[in-house]
């Protein structure tokens, strides 16, 4: 696939002061993961799921990539923030569509960091009873990790710092960008003191 | 693991405001954890008393996993950074992980937690790698 260069993305990548991961080498690196999942799933027609809405790019590349039968389905987790503390804790606002009991699952994920909406979400999919769980996550931030996971795939280690693209965002923002980049301090430092 | 029905009394008495927004997104996410339940020893004195301790802010029990916050600046964690390295020689069984003072910013900032992001802005802010 060709992606417009990121000067393209004027107003966007003025906040970027460092391209850390380019489209190419995301490209080349869901190709690799993509052609293991076919062969170790070959002939098992897993589901791969994920959690909206940052693992859109990831898992619409690695679908295209994958030359297995798959099917895919999409969960909403609602997210932390002093409004949503208030209303209790963290919640399914969109479940999936098939149910997966005796089926091979792939968690598709595009980041993990602290680990913690993963925890919550792969103990929803245990209580289903799936044949099989497994994890597959394109960024890996482990620096901050406080619940680990198993990592069957993994596309990239991550430094621990603000980064967005490629479905990452730093408020909403940021994710159409096709490349992983450094969030330039001045753009949270504005709007945190705002 | 605090019980979100229980009044507000009933929270530990934590030392740092930041301490207490850290327990809340554990508890949002339905982590069970404990307020510095254990004092660790890292030195005694001649007598056998105890010289210098170390109690982690929190543990999570089903992680086995000690966690320490500090917001102190980077020039400043030195002592920090000794006692974990310490513990970590004492007790190589236990784990523990140091949460400096730009990962809580970045936690902060990642859960719209403005009003404990805005006092540790601005050191060491996103250098490049």
């Amino acid at each position: 696939m060709s992606y417009r260069p990121p000067a393209a993305y004027g107003a966007l990548m003025a906040d970027v002061s460092q391209i850390l991961i380019t489209a190419e080498d995301i490209e080349q690196r869901v190709d690799e993961i993509a052609e293991r999942v076919s062969a170790d799933y070959a002939d098992r027609n897993p589901i791969l799921i994920g959690v909206l809405k940052g693992v859109v790019p990831f898992m619409a590349d690695l679908l295209r990539m994958i030359t297995i039968p798959v099917e895919v389905d999409f969960m909403a987790v609602s997210s932390y923030s002093p409004e949503a503390r208030d209303q209790g804790v963290v919640r399914l606002v969109k479940d999936l569509e098939m149910p997966i009991t005796g089926r091979h699952v792939l968690f598709v994920e595009d980041v993990i960091d602290t680990g913690l909406t993963l925890s919550y979400v792969l103990r929803t999919l245990r209580a289903r009873e799936p044949a099989t769980l497994e994890v597959c996550v394109l960024f890996n931030k482990p620096k901050r990790r406080l619940i680990d996971v198993p990592l069957k795939y993994k596309g990239f280690d991550l430094p621990d710092k603000l980064v967005v693209g490629w479905g990452l965002d730093y408020r909403e923002r940021y994710r159409n960008l096709p490349l992983v980049g450094l969030l330039k301090p001045g753009v949270f430092q504005n709007d945190v003191e705002a | 693991m605090t019980d979100l029905t229980d009044p507000e009394g009933s929270q530990p008495s934590f030392a740092h405001p930041t301490e207490e927004a850290f327990a809340r997104i554990l508890d949002y996410y339905g982590i069970e954890w404990e307020y510095e339940p254990r004092t660790f020893v890292l030195e005694r004195d001649d007598n056998g008393n105890i010289a210098a301790g170390f109690s982690p802010d929190f543990y999570l029990p089903m992680q086995d996993l000690y966690v320490e916050l500090t917001t102190r600046r980077p020039n400043l964690v030195t002592s920090k950074n000794r006692k974990v390295r310490r513990l970590q020689e004492l007790y190589p069984d236990v784990n523990i992980k140091l949460f400096k003072r730009r990962d809580i910013r970045d936690l902060m900032i990642k859960y719209g937690l403005d009003q404990h992001a805005e006092p540790i802005l601005g050191t060491e802010a996103q250098e490049e790698p």
